[in-house]
């Protein structure tokens, strides 16, 4: 309970400053709500594409495991020795859970992605139909 | 160490009502407040904030719904 709440405090006070600190610097102020997902966007010159999504994906999976695995072997040894299989339930737990995820995040995306392609592609045929 | 578990479902209550009352001041724009949003917006610019997130969707999906199961998700 405290690891989740120091993650989500200092997760939320990192962001906060880093809003602050991006107001001053200019060039996103005004309408905030409006823009499109930051998140999402491609770093300049990156690939584009599936393969760059999924390295973006595979970064973040591997990196958010270790962080948490480094949280929880730092809390474990330095604040509490939680009774049980503490350690090895947070390796293979979280393990499960992103072998879960993944891959059902990856079909939703890529279902999700084809019928738009579809639609937009049913869209432009009627298009050059219509006279 | 308090070991009473009402306080600390009163430290979540209490961060969980804080969290709703700056999202609905922030919507309904009352002061310049942020909504959540936009901070999780700049925290996911950065590869560490993406993974800070992520780690704490992990968390919270394994203190949920893996510690503790003994049914179908043994802990």
């Amino acid at each position: 309970m405290l690891a989740g709440y120091l993650l989500i405090m200092t997760t939320l006070g990192v962001g906060l400053r880093l809003l602050a600190r991006s107001k001053t610097s200019g060039p996103h102020e005004g309408s905030q709500t409006a823009e499109r997902p930051e998140g999402t966007r491609p770093a300049a010159g990156s690939r584009r594409g599936w393969l760059a999504l999924a390295r973006q994906v595979t970064g973040t999976a591997v990196g958010g495991y270790l962080l948490l695995m480094a949280v929880v072997i730092a809390y474990y040894y330095g604040v509490a020795r939680v009774a049980g299989d503490f350690i090895t339930s947070a390796f293979t737990g979280t393990a499960m859970l992103i072998a879960i995820a993944l891959p059902l995040w990856g079909t939703a995306s890529w279902l999700t992605e084809r019928r738009r392609q579809r639609a937009s592609h049913d869209a432009g045929q009627r298009e050059a139909r219509s006279p | 160490m308090v070991r009473h578990p009402l306080v600390g479902y009163l430290v979540w209550a209490v961060l969980f009502g804080a969290l709703f009352a700056w999202e609905g001041l922030s919507l309904a724009r009352v002061a310049s407040l942020p909504t959540l949003s936009d901070v999780f917006r700049v925290i996911m610019r950065y590869p560490v904030g993406r993974w800070a997130l992520f780690a704490l969707w992990l968390w919270t999906g394994w203190h949920f719904f893996v510690r503790g199961w003994h049914f179908l998700l043994r802990a």
